[in-house]
């Protein structure tokens, strides 16, 4: 008994040994031909690419912060992101009632192993770093980061790069803006980092941070709509950041997402979009950082 | 003995079970000693290979699984490692390595206090003064909600709650100290439980000698309940305090404390690569392990010293 249990475990490594090696895919070397692809992006072509057929399924991360989203209801059609995912959605030949949504935290949606998900639009920036983990979309939202800060504080006259240094700064885990408050304002006082935009809008309502940055639009929705007596101070100049789309690395649904997003971009869907949801943000000040 | 004399059935099936090859019902009997050993070879030569394969899967499993160059490349990337535990702040990538300093001194402050703290709960709970009735029930009250609220909803209430009333000296405190006051708060619970343990643990024949020799209900506490109470639960203190270096980390979602895992959250979310948590786990286990190993030999020593004791007596 004891012998052929020993056997039995041995052949079942030996059987995963032979088909782990000739399954053993490269997926980190190899480069997925995206124009291959993306030469036939009709809606049956993509069918077996998908996580589950005659289904888009779109993540985002809950909450889902306007103007991006609204309600944290993302299958609203509301918000820009949610109206580029059924605008990118309708390209590729799905109806509305074809987009499912599914909730996905931001730190699980780069974790190696299967997505349960097509895509994942969460305003997640493009590095290079982070590319060669997942595989992006081209640019949805080219973002610049702004200033928020409660009205009496001094950083509202007080913004020279010089005095940007000095003051004490908080964002949310994982944020681009966390990364630029770092990079470019190189505060001398290390910035709190909360784990969700929520907390760090509460610490800078208690006193507890003195300024917040985020990207342009979510900056206004802030200071307009969240933060009573809170103000944008300002954004900062461009630094060539975009949001795109997240996918499984080298996904071959990427080149057909590209097509689509650079057809909405051409006949001017993402620019209507832009008026519509974040529009309000037209005349804002540059400072800089 | 005269129960196997009155059961003979059963002395027999013993003899039949032992020629069958199974083993001796009790292994520490005397006799039969070469047979024993005998099954030890055997069993040394088992156990190599059930552990040889057992290993050898376990390895060839992570070595040969498809997604095995992601998960190397992902969680046990050695420069992302190296680039975690001394941090890069052009890349805004935090130190691991000075986080964890961090959380050092969170658990040392914490712990200190805790200590104290519980014991006063713990005595408090055992003295039958009725003067210290409201006392007696506010450590009861205080010892069940603390034990029962998770440490995180503590952190928050108080990280979160004590800024927002503006009171001055209260509000304007550090997370570093909300932190450690949420610690203490919610582990001075557990660990006057363990105290009461040690107290319940030591014999009322012990109070009673200590009565009649004419000290005082608080004295006899003092000298004679107390320092063999808390001999006996050393262990398990030293259990609470492993857990508590861990659950340093939680202070972190207060913002302002960077320690090692949220310094190694950063990177994580910064590169998409979690290489940074693996270096946060390898150096809470340097601290850990080296403290289970220590409570290993406490309690070994504690083992012999009573054994040799029982010996003396007799």
């Amino acid at each position: 008994m004891r012998k052929t249990l020993v056997l039995v475990t041995l052949a079942v490594i030996g059987l995963g040994l032979t088909t782990a090696g000739s399954a053993a895919s490269p997926a980190l070397t190899a480069k997925a031909p995206l124009a291959a692809t993306a030469s036939s992006c009709s809606y049956a072509a993509i069918q077996p690419e998908l996580f589950k057929r005659r289904v888009l399924t779109v993540a985002t991360d809950s909450p889902a912060y306007e103007p991006w989203f609204y309600n944290n209801t993302p299958s609203n059609d509301k918000g820009y992101e949610s109206a580029v995912a059924y605008a990118v959605a309708e390209q590729l030949g799905f109806t509305k009632a074809q987009v499912k949504w599914t909730v996905e935290p931001f730190d699980a949606s780069f974790a190696p192993g299967p997505k349960r998900f097509d895509f994942d639009i969460n305003e997640i920036s493009y590095t290079a770093e982070r590319a060669t983990v997942v595989s992006f979309s081209v640019s949805y939202y080219a973002v610049q980061q702004a200033l928020i800060a409660m009205k009496n504080s001094p950083i509202v006259k007080h913004h020279t790069p010089a005095d940007l240094r000095t003051y004490v700064y908080g964002d949310q885990i994982g944020s681009t803006s966390l990364a630029f408050i770092n990079t470019e304002l190189r505060p001398t006082h290390q910035p709190s980092v909360f784990n969700t935009l929520n907390d760090a809008k509460s610490a800078l309502q208690d006193g507890r941070i003195q300024a917040l940055v985020a990207d342009t639009p979510t900056a206004q929705y802030i200071s307009s709509s969240e933060i009573p007596h809170s103000v944008l101070v300002g954004q900062f100049p461009s630094t060539g950041e975009h949001y795109g789309l997240l996918f499984a690395k080298n996904d071959p649904l990427v080149g057909c997402v590209n097509k689509a997003i650079k057809t909405l971009t051409a006949n001017g869907s993402l620019a209507k979009f832009q008026k519509e949801y974040l529009g309000i943000y037209t005349s804002v000040p540059t400072i800089k950082p | 003995m005269p129960a196997r004399e009155s059961h003979g059935g059963a002395y027999l099936d013993e003899h039949r079970l032992l020629a069958a090859g199974a083993p001796p019902p009790s292994s520490f009997a005397g006799n039969g000693r070469g047979s024993h050993l005998l099954g030890g070879q055997r069993a040394a030569a088992i156990s190599t290979v059930s552990t040889v394969v057992f290993l050898g899967g376990v390895i060839t499993l992570f070595v040969f699984a498809p997604g095995a160059a992601a998960v190397r490349h992902t969680f046990f990337n050695p420069q992302q490692m190296k680039e975690a535990f001394l941090g890069d702040p052009s890349q805004g990538l935090y130190s691991v390595g000075k986080g964890l300093i961090l959380n050092i001194e969170m658990f040392l402050i914490a712990e200190v206090l805790i200590l104290s703290c519980a014991l006063v709960i713990a005595v408090l709970r055992q003295l039958r003064n009725p003067v210290l009735f409201p006392f007696r029930m506010l450590a009861v009250v205080y010892t069940d909600v603390f034990r029962g609220v998770p440490l995180i909803i503590v952190i928050y209430g108080i990280g979160f709650g004590a800024p927002a009333l503006y009171i001055r000296g209260i509000s304007t405190q550090s997370d570093f100290v909300y932190g450690i006051a949420a610690l203490v708060l919610s582990y001075s619970a557990y660990v006057a439980e363990v105290y009461r343990a040690g107290i319940n643990s030591v014999h009322q024949s012990q109070v009673a000698a200590a009565r009649s020799l004419g000290l005082s209900q608080w004295k006899s506490l003092r000298f004679v309940v107390l320092p063999q109470a808390v001999r006996t639960v050393i262990p398990p203190l030293l259990n609470d305090f492993i857990s508590l270096q861990k659950d340093t980390a939680l202070v972190s979602t207060l913002g302002a404390v960077i320690e090692a895992n949220r310094a190694a959250q950063i990177d994580s979310s910064t590169l998409f690569v979690y290489s940074s948590y693996t270096v946060a786990a390898l150096l809470f286990l340097c601290l850990t392990i080296p403290l289970a190993r220590f409570t290993d030999r406490l309690i070994a020593r504690d083992v012999t010293r009573r054994l040799a004791g029982s010996g003396a007596i007799r």
